[in-house]
C-alpha cells in the first residue's frame, strides 16, 4: 500500500514538474529586432547533438567547438553559409535583414556545429517543430520554427478572450504561424486571456483553442467559414501609408482616392507641401490601386511606373503595401 | 403516381442545378477585367505560389505549377464517390509522380465567368504535402489549365494574370498589362513542359520551367564545364536536416543564361538525379528552373506561341 502511494506521489511530482516546465518554455534561436532578425545559439540550450554522417548522438564534451552556422529552409540547409559570430562564453550570433527572406515567411531551421553535428532542440523549446521527411514522416527529432509574427508587447495586435476563468491553458492559433497548436500562449489577465502580437500587414484568420477545444473569436463578428464547417475569426492588419504628388503647386484642391476607399472623390483632401502634396492613410497588405484628383482632374501618379488597367480599360497607379 | 413523378422531376432538376453550380472554381480574391482576364493574388508558402480558390463547396489553396500536367485535386478534402472514369493511368508532376489516378472529366471548369470545358482532374491524396507544408491544400493548378491562357506570373505584385488568348497565342483581350516587356525567348513545348534551351559556362543546357519548383535543380550529368559554375555550398537533405536518405549537393548556380541579353544572378540551385525528374516531365533535362528565376523575373508564359516574356522589377525593390 505504501509503494502505491509513493508511486502515486512520484506520478504527480513529476506532473506538477512538466506543468512548470511547460508553462516556463522560451521562443529560442531567434528575435525579431526592428527589421533585422537576430539568430542566437546559447550552447546551454542544447544537450544533444547528431552526428550527419555517423547519425550518433553525441553530448556537448564530445568535440570541440570550431564553428557554429544557422541552417534552415531560408538558405537549403546549408551548413557554412549562414556562420555565426561568438559574442560571449556560451552565446554566438547572426543577424539577417527580414528584407532577406521572401513574403510569407515561416521557416524550420537548427543549429549546426562544424559542419556536421546538428543541435537537437529539446522539448522544453517553445517554438519547436517535429522534424520530417519529403513524405511527411516524423523523424523523432526537432527544428526550431520561425515565423514572421512575433508575441510584443508594444505589438500591433491584440488578442483578448473574455471569460474561461477555469480555463488552464489558451492558445491562439492562425495564419500567421501556420496553425500551431502550441506556439502562442495567451497570458490570463482579469477575467480574461490574452497576448498582443506584433504582425505585418494583411489579413488573417485565428481561432482559439482553449484546453484542447478550438472556438472562434466571441468578440468578433468577422469571421469565415473554415473547412471543418466551423469559423475562423478574421483580422486586418493595417499601416500607415504615406503617398505624395510632387509640383502641381498652383492647384486648389488635391484628393486621393483609390481602391481602399471605393474611390471616394471627397474623402482623402491631400495635404499641401513645399514640394507637392501629401496625405497618410492606414491601408491593409496587398495592392491597392489609386490615382490623384487635381482640381477635378483625375491623374495617375506620375512619379510612379506600376500602373494596371481596370476593367473598363481605365489606367490606375499601383500601391504595393507588404 | 403523378404527384411522385413531379416530385422526381423536380428533385432531378434540383440536382441537375447543384451539380452544375458545385462543379465551378472560383476565386473569390480575383479582379476580373474581363470575361476573357482575371487578376488572381498569389501568397508564397515555401517557394510555392499558392491561391485561394472555392471548388465544390470548399475553399482552400491551390498551387500554381506549370510541372503538373493536369489540374490535380487533393482526395482528403473531396469526395468522389460518383466518380466517372476510374482509368489506368500515370498522372506526373514535379511534386510527386502517382500511380493510377482517379480521373474524372469536370463537364463545365469556370474561372469566374471565364469558361473551360471537358478540362480533366486527377484526384489524388495530397495529404503528404499538407503535412510538410503544414497548409490547407485543394489541390494543383497545371498545364491544362493554363495553357489557354497568356500566364503573367508576378512575385513584385503578388499576383497571376491569365488571359484568354486565340488558337494563334493571340490575347483576346487588349488592354491586360502596361508593364514594359524588356525581353522574350522562345521555348519548346515538349508534352506539357516548357523547354527552355539555355547556356551555362557556354555550354548549352536543356531547362524545365516549373513554377512548383521550391529550388532550381541541375542533373549530375550535365557537362563538367557546367558544373564548374555550380558551386556546392555543402551536402544538403532537401526535406529536413535529419532525413539521411536524400542526401544530394546543394549550392548555388552561376552565369546561367537563356539569350545573349537574358540572364539571372547566382541561384540557389541542388544537383540530383534528375531520371525521376525527366519521368515526371515526359521529356529529357539537364535541370528545372523554379522559384529562383520567377523570383529574378516578373514572368509571362504563351504556351500557344512558346514563348517567354520578361518585365523588369521597378528599380530598388529587388
Amino acid at each position: 500500500m505504501k509503494k502505491i502511494i509513493t508511486y502515486i506521489a512520484c506520478f504527480l511530482i513529476a506532473l506538477l514538474t512538466q506543468t512548470i516546465n511547460a508553462q516556463d518554455k522560451e521562443v529560442k534561436g531567434y528575435a525579431i529586432q526592428g527589421d533585422s532578425i537576430v539568430f542566437t545559439f546559447d550552447i546551454r540550450d542544447y544537450k544533444t547533438f547528431t552526428d550527419e554522417y555517423s547519425r550518433k548522438r553525441l553530448e556537448f564534451d564530445d568535440f570541440n567547438l570550431e564553428s557554429v552556422a544557422v541552417s534552415g529552409e531560408f538558405n537549403l540547409w546549408s551548413r557554412d553559409q549562414w556562420k555565426m559570430k561568438q559574442v560571449d562564453q556560451f552565446t554566438y550570433q547572426l543577424v539577417k535583414k527580414i528584407s532577406d527572406f521572401n513574403d510569407d515567411f515561416s521557416w524550420e531551421f537548427k543549429f549546426v556545429i562544424n559542419e556536421k553535428f546538428w543541435a537537437e532542440p529539446s522539448k522544453d523549446i517553445d517554438n519547436i517543430t517535429t522534424a520530417r521527411n519529403k513524405r511527411g514522416k516524423n523523424l523523432h527529432v526537432y527544428n526550431l520554427k520561425m515565423f514572421s509574427a512575433y508575441p510584443d508587447e508594444d505589438g500591433n495586435a491584440c488578442f483578448k478572450l473574455r471569460g474561461f476563468e477555469n480555463a488552464k491553458k489558451v492558445i491562439l492559433s492562425g495564419t500567421f504561424n501556420r496553425w500551431s497548436e502550441n506556439q502562442f500562449k495567451m497570458h490570463k489577465a482579469d477575467a480574461s486571456w490574452e497576448i498582443t502580437l506584433q504582425l505585418r500587414p494583411g489579413e488573417y484568420q485565428y481561432r482559439f483553442i482553449v484546453d484542447g477545444q478550438w472556438i472562434e473569436d466571441p468578440d468578433n463578428p468577422s469571421k469565415t467559414k473554415n473547412e471543418f464547417d466551423e469559423y475562423n475569426s478574421v483580422i486586418n492588419i493595417e499601416v500607415p501609408v504615406t503617398f505624395y504628388l510632387n509640383g502641381y503647386l498652383n492647384a486648389n484642391h488635391v484628393i486621393l482616392a483609390g481602391s481602399f476607399n471605393d474611390w471616394n472623390e471627397s474623402e482623402c483632401n491631400m495635404t499641401k507641401t513645399d514640394k507637392g502634396w501629401t496625405y497618410t492613410t492606414d491601408l491593409t497588405g496587398g495592392k491597392h490601386h489609386y490615382k490623384y484628383i487635381v482640381d477635378g482632374n483625375w491623374i495617375v501618379d506620375p512619379d510612379n511606373k506600376i500602373q494596371e488597367y481596370d476593367g473598363e480599360g481605365n489606367i490606375n497607379s499601383v500601391m504595393m503595401v507588404r | 403516381m403523378y404527384k411522385t413523378l413531379t416530385v422526381l422531376f423536380f428533385f432531378l432538376l434540383a440536382n441537375i442545378f447543384v451539380f452544375a453550380d458545385d462543379e465551378t472554381i472560383v476565386f473569390s480574391e480575383a479582379e476580373i477585367l474581363s470575361e476573357y482576364t482575371a487578376r488572381i493574388p498569389f501568397k508564397v508558402i515555401d517557394h510555392l505560389i499558392v491561391v485561394e480558390a472555392e471548388l465544390l463547396n470548399k475553399k482552400g489553396n491551390f498551387i500554381i505549377d506549370t510541372g503538373s500536367e493536369s489540374l490535380i485535386l487533393n482526395k482528403v478534402h473531396f469526395d468522389f464517390n460518383e466518380l466517372i472514369n476510374k482509368k489506368n493511368n500515370r498522372t506526373s508532376g514535379v511534386l510527386s509522380t502517382i500511380d493510377n489516378p482517379l480521373e474524372r472529366k469536370l463537364k463545365d471548369f469556370v474561372i469566374q465567368s471565364l469558361s473551360l470545358s471537358n478540362v480533366k482532374s486527377d484526384v489524388i491524396d495530397l495529404s503528404h504535402i499538407e503535412a510538410t507544408k503544414k497548409m490547407n491544400l485543394l489541390g494543383i493548378i497545371g498545364f491544362n489549365i493554363l495553357k489557354d491562357y497568356e500566364v503573367f506570373i508576378d512575385l513584385y505584385l503578388n499576383q497571376i494574370t491569365l488571359s484568354k488568348v486565340d488558337t494563334l497565342g493571340n490575347k483576346l483581350d487588349e488592354k491586360v498589362y502596361l508593364e514594359k516587356i524588356t525581353d522574350s525567348v522562345d521555348f519548346t513545348l515538349k508534352n506539357h513542359c516548357i523547354v527552355l534551351n539555355g547556356q551555362v559556362n557556354n555550354q548549352s543546357v536543356k531547362f524545365a520551367l516549373d513554377s512548383g519548383a521550391e529550388y532550381n535543380q541541375i542533373n549530375k550529368s550535365v557537362n563538367k564545364k557546367v558544373l564548374k559554375f555550380f558551386k556546392p555550398k555543402k551536402r544538403l537533405i532537401l526535406s529536413g536536416a535529419s532525413d539521411h536518405k536524400i542526401e544530394v549537393l546543394a549550392g548555388k548556380l552561376h552565369r546561367v543564361k537563356l539569350s545573349e541579353t537574358i540572364y539571372f544572378g547566382p541561384m540557389y540551385t541542388v544537383l540530383t538525379n534528375l531520371r525521376q525528374m525527366n519521368e515526371a516531365f515526359g521529356t529529357d533535362v539537364d535541370g528545372v528552373l523554379g522559384y529562383e528565376l520567377f523570383h529574378q523575373k516578373r514572368t509571362i508564359i504563351n504556351y500557344k506561341k512558346e514563348k517567354l516574356y520578361f518585365i523588369d522589377y521597378p528599380l530598388g525593390s529587388y
